[in-house]
């Protein structure tokens, strides 16, 4: 059962998570990196693009350079939610896109990676997981890009939609009383679930930094 | 001083601005700005920390932008050239906040 965040007297920010919390918010950080990565295509190992820049192949060299320089459009829903247009003009939202979207996403993709790694840290028991302020900031940034993902598989498109989902599975609970629930019924409750759970866990960091 | 005309909307060729007035006295900032948009999934709290945290606004200031935001579909959050908005931009992308980069004087 998690506990919220709170000031701790030497500055750190403290909250308490389950083994199978953190091994929940660990995997969704993870496949949202995955899905950034195969969206932008993204090499999932930097190293393979440095070593072929320093390549003595010429065409490797060439390669690696285009590799870099390119940026990709995101085509998933919620990939376009985390990069988006940064201009209703599309010229200037290219040029944007291709000057600025590999960082943002090396950016974001390093707050997925710091967070994985505090939560492998604190164990894979109940226990405290504390942040000093630099991580608080990263983890706020994470957990943001993380429920902007799952909002988009619950098709959350405006004010108070989630809302209506939560009352939607509620009644549906209700309905089916005993039945056995289908597959893709129960993923969608376990989305619901770590979002709440994210969105709670958010809330209370932002209050405990107030 | 320069007056900013307000662009037409190419996609119908008729929209006029308004509001073009208010365009006055951004010109002493520059003439771009950076535009928040609403979203069903940025909590409030967390978007007046953002205001606060990367702008340093007041926590009233902050909460006016973000009540702006919520209740008119998007706010102006901030003003200057061209490569000082750019960063603004990508700054609001990196918290995961919907922004923009306009011409001031656009809206």
């Amino acid at each position: 059962m998690a506990h919220a965040f709170r000031r701790r007297e030497d500055g750190s920010l403290a909250c308490r998570l389950d083994g199978e919390e953190k091994a929940i918010i660990a995997q969704v950080a993870q496949e949202t990196a995955d899905l950034i990565r195969a969206d932008l295509g993204i090499e999932a190992d930097a190293g393979v693009l440095r070593r072929a820049a320093d390549s003595e192949d010429p065409l490797r060299r060439l390669e690696a350079e285009f590799a870099g320089r390119d940026a990709r459009e995101p085509s998933d829903s919620a990939v376009k939610r985390l990069f988006p247009a940064a201009s209703e003009d599309t010229e200037l939202a290219a040029e944007y896109r291709r000057l600025g979207q590999q960082h943002l996403a090396e950016g974001k993709l390093a707050d997925l990676r710091r967070v994985m790694a505090v939560l492998d840290a604190a164990g894979p028991d109940h226990s405290e997981v504390v942040l000093d302020e630099e991580d608080a900031l990263v983890v706020l940034r994470a957990l943001n890009d993380v429920r902007i993902v799952l909002a988009d598989r619950l098709d959350l498109q405006r004010d108070g939609d989630f809302d209506t989902v939560r009352m939607l599975q509620q009644i549906g609970e209700r309905v089916e009383g005993a039945a056995v629930e289908d597959d893709e019924h129960v993923s969608a409750d376990i989305v619901i679930a770590v979002y709440e759970l994210l969105s709670w866990l958010q809330e209370s960091l932002l209050r405990a930094l107030d | 001083m320069a007056v900013e005309v307000p662009r037409v909307d190419p996609a119908t060729g008729s929209r006029t601005d308004p509001s073009a007035a208010a365009g006055t006295d951004l010109q002493a900032d520059g003439p771009w700005c950076t535009v928040v948009w609403n979203d069903p999934v940025n909590l409030m709290s967390y978007v007046v920390f953002v205001f606060r945290r990367y702008f340093g606004y007041s926590r009233v200031v902050a909460e006016q932008l973000m009540m702006q935001v919520h209740e008119e579909g998007r706010a102006i959050v901030s003003r200057g050239s061209r490569e000082r908005v750019e960063t603004d931009v990508q700054a609001m992308h990196s918290f995961g906040l919907r922004a923009t980069l306009e011409r001031a004087g656009q809206d």
